[in-house]
């Protein structure tokens, strides 16, 4: 039941240490959701993460809340996993150095590549929505889970939580804000954050940064020799 | 009454020399705390340590239009800008403006973001620019005493011309 | 406006006047009453448009984004380091506290631990953010209920305990203290001695409000029974810290969830209240001042030897993978969601911030209280607009 997607080499001790509180949640988790849970991973000693289903992600709320007694609302929001086409915007002379020295630091780690990664519990879009919920008992009985499902491509529409969790009310006129994900059955998807005459959905990796576009990180000059000193006399020390 | 007189630039030298040094200790400043900046604002204006009224400057009117400074203090976002404008024509002249911490003078931190106006200065005039992030209260307490040496020595009937001074 | 200066424009308001009073009598007339953005009753700059029916209020909307600055975008374009940098702005008041989440989650995903003194050290710059941060809510809410001193002596004696944030850290109040691995630097000689002498200030501090707020019995008729928010209610709506204790959730991340800081090894009691109204709120927030500076101390006197610097590389590449650490701030649960795909910036940093949660209750909070209610009661969730808007 438990298959644990391949972009999870960060736990390489998955082996040796089976986390078993996290184990049997899971293992109750995925009993309550049924085949609506898709993928799970779990990071020995720190946390539970599940998708479910496209089409099941507004009954999972409710399940989640009312059957697993996950009551507490922790944050819901969506990720973007298109590589961004502008690279990290920093490619001043200071950035590039970094770059290098840190790709040779340790060059026996595979190179980024550029295709889509999906996290922990994998994915098929471009677009994927996580929520995080808690379990808040009595002292010392606390734990969380993060819940993720698949927006589709060409609907970018998932149902609302606003029903399960009435919190998720501001956070999801967030996510439609920034990203552009409309919540069917949402009570007001309106501007929270933005003027509302405000174009385009900026947490999207292809919004520009446009400041950054026009000038480069201004960081630089900090590195740039003091008018007095250019002459590489001092440069081998500080 | 006397405004008249003042605008004309007809008035006597030593007449115009005690309105300013009566101005210039007499400085009502409205508040306009944005960010963190309107904390340090606060510990300015409002905590025993710093006590800005030792300086002539009283913090409290309760509406711009009775004040003559406003501290613009903080991060000036697109969707506070037009605020500030409306404030700032609201205020009576003589008017003057501090912008206190790097948000407010040039952006700051945030120079990349989508959503914040880099410099209050594109909006309303500025006469003199507090650089810090935040400035403690104590660089806020100077700029406000340049402030003062600004409106001592200015001719009121040309009060807007002169570049922004830079506090250091 | 126009200038009201002639007999019959006096008159005529008059007229109004004495139709509105009769309209309370009988039926009113919606009136719609806008707060803000600018209002001293705000804390900043947050817009709160109330529909009103007379005095009561029949829909209350509060706009949010006037200090947005795009701190989950502008995350990933800057360096890990370079991040802590700007996120100590989120929560302005209590800094310090906002690096240590971001720091904690990027450990967690380098598997690095901070030595134990590096702990300790941060838990102590903890919970001096946290009193900076309510000594301030505590002087503030007397303010909101129209009494001025209080706010002064908060100013007061809050500078002591900035002084000793300063000494540690060099800032006043963006420390930017806290690396991967540990922090900038040891503290300086005679540190923990005036620390613990200024958290008897504090302490002063504390019961000086309690004589002067809360055995007062205008404070008392304000706030008590207004705004009251049920259990099941504020789990809902995701609210965290004092105000969840406020309402009986006995429950704090300190204790249950307590990651990489000092906690489970210091003798301190979760305060909760049941009542779940403005009076509770406030009640939670001085007991915890009170148990911050017990913790201060115990701190202080056992801190442990040791470095305070792990061996991290020298440039901070934080490998693939995910991870959400959360810790309790002084305004609730604040969390960062950070997605890595083992490059120099994060790919994506989810920024839970406590107050962002805390006010989305305020819709459903203000509905049918009064006007001059709306002022206690948002005074006594206690939010910072850079944490709401973020």
């Amino acid at each position: 039941m438990t298959n644990d997607a391949p972009a999870a080499e960060a736990t390489e001790s998955e082996e040796v240490a089976v986390d078993e509180p996290r184990e049997a949640r899971l293992a109750m988790i995925s009993e309550s959701l049924g085949d609506m849970l898709v993928d799970s991973h779990i990071a020995v000693g720190r946390d539970i993460w599940v998708r479910v289903s496209t089409d099941a992600w507004g009954e999972v709320a409710d399940v989640v809340r009312n059957r697993l007694g996950l009551r507490y609302f922790g944050f819901l929001s969506v990720i973007d996993w298109m590589p961004s086409p502008y690279g990290r915007s920093m490619d001043s002379e200071v950035d590039i150095v970094l770059a290098d020295a840190a790709s040779s630091d340790d060059a026996a780690e595979e190179a980024p590549d550029t295709g889509f990664t999906r996290g922990v519990t994998g994915g098929e879009t471009r677009f994927q929505a996580f929520a995080r919920v808690s379990h808040v008992g009595d002292p010392g009985d606390f734990w969380g889970l993060t819940i993720k499902a698949d927006i589709p491509d060409d609907t970018l529409a998932i149902d609302t939580w606003t029903n399960a969790y009435a919190g998720a009310d501001w956070h999801e006129r967030e996510a439609w804000e920034m990203f552009g994900i409309r919540f069917t059955g949402h009570p007001g998807l309106r501007n929270i954050y933005l003027p509302t005459d405000f174009e385009g959905n900026p947490m999207r990796k292809d919004f520009p940064l446009l400041a950054r576009m026009v000038k480069p990180w201004p960081g630089i000059v900090d590195v740039e020799p003091l008018p007095a000193t250019d002459d590489g006399a001092e440069e081998g020390d500080q | 009454m006397g405004l008249g007189l003042v605008e004309s630039g007809k008035m006597p030298k030593s007449l115009i020399k005690l309105l300013n040094v009566s101005r210039s200790y007499s400085v009502w400043v409205y508040q306009w705390g944005l960010a963190c900046c309107a904390i340090e604002m606060g510990a300015a204006f409002g905590a025993p340590r710093y006590d800005v009224m030792r300086l002539g400057v009283i913090p409290l009117p309760a509406s711009p239009r009775q004040a003559d400074l406003v501290v613009i203090s903080g991060t000036v976002t697109d969707k506070m800008a037009p605020v500030i404008r409306r404030l700032w024509e609201q205020m009576p002249d003589p008017k003057y403006v501090i912008s206190m911490g790097s948000c407010a003078n040039c952006g700051g931190p945030y120079w990349d973001s989508y959503s914040v106006t880099k410099g209050v200065d594109q909006i309303i005039p500025v006469d003199v620019y507090v650089p810090g992030c935040p400035p403690r209260p104590e660089a806020l307490l100077e700029g406000i005493v340049i402030l003062q040496d600004r409106i001592k020595n200015e001719d009121p009937s040309k009060r807007w011309v002169g570049e922004p001074i830079v506090v250091e | 406006m126009t200038s009201v200066t002639d007999r019959q424009k006096l008159q005529y308001i008059a007229a109004q006047a004495a139709d509105a009073r009769v309209n309370v009598e009988l039926e009113t007339e919606g009136m719609t009453l806008n707060l803000g953005p600018q209002h001293p009753a705000t804390h900043g700059t947050l817009r709160i448009i109330a529909q009103l029916d007379g005095e009561q209020v029949v829909h209350a909307e509060p706009v949010a984004g006037y200090m947005h600055r795009g701190y989950e975008k502008l995350t990933e374009v800057r360096t890990y380091p370079q991040i802590t940098t700007l996120i100590n702005r989120i929560d302005w008041l209590g800094s310090f506290a906002n690096e240590v989440p971001f720091i904690l989650a990027a450990e967690q995903l380098m598997e690095v631990e901070a030595p134990e003194r590096a702990m300790w050290i941060r838990t102590i710059l903890f919970e001096l953010s946290r009193i900076s941060n309510l000594i301030l809510f505590l002087g503030d809410m007397g303010v909101q209920l129209g009494a001025v001193t209080p706010v002064f002596f908060a100013f007061r004696d809050r500078e002591f305990v900035l002084d000793q944030i300063e000494a540690a850290t060099g800032g006043r109040f963006h420390p930017n203290f806290d690396r991967i691995g540990g922090l900038r630097d040891d503290l300086p000689k005679g540190w923990l001695e005036s620390t613990k002498g200024s958290m008897d200030k504090v302490r002063d501090f504390c019961d000086q409000i309690e004589d002067l707020l809360l055995g007062s019995e205008i404070f008392q008729t304000r706030t008590r029974g207004i705004g009251i928010v049920p259990t099941d209610v504020a789990m809902q709506y995701g609210l965290s810290g004092p105000n969840a204790r406020a309402s009986g959730i006995d429950w704090d991340v300190r204790r249950d969830n307590c990651i990489g800081l000092a906690y489970p090894e210091l003798d301190w009691k979760v305060w909760t209240h049941t009542d779940g109204d403005s009076f509770a709120r406030f009640w939670v927030r001085i007991q915890e001042v009170r148990e911050a500076a017990k913790m201060v101390d115990q701190l202080c006197d056992g801190l442990p030897a040791g470095p305070v610097m792990a061996k991290v590389p020298r440039i901070i590449k934080v490998p693939a993978g995910e991870a959400y650490v959360a810790t309790e701030n002084p305004l609730g649960e604040m969390g960062y969601y950070i997605v890595s795909e083992g490059d120099l910036t994060p790919f994506r940093v989810k920024i839970r911030s406590a107050s962002f949660s805390n006010m989305s209750i305020t819709p459903w909070l203000l509905r049918g209280v009064y006007v001059p209610d709306i002022i206690t009661i948002l005074g006594s969730l206690y939010f910072i607009l850079g944490d709401i808007d973020r």
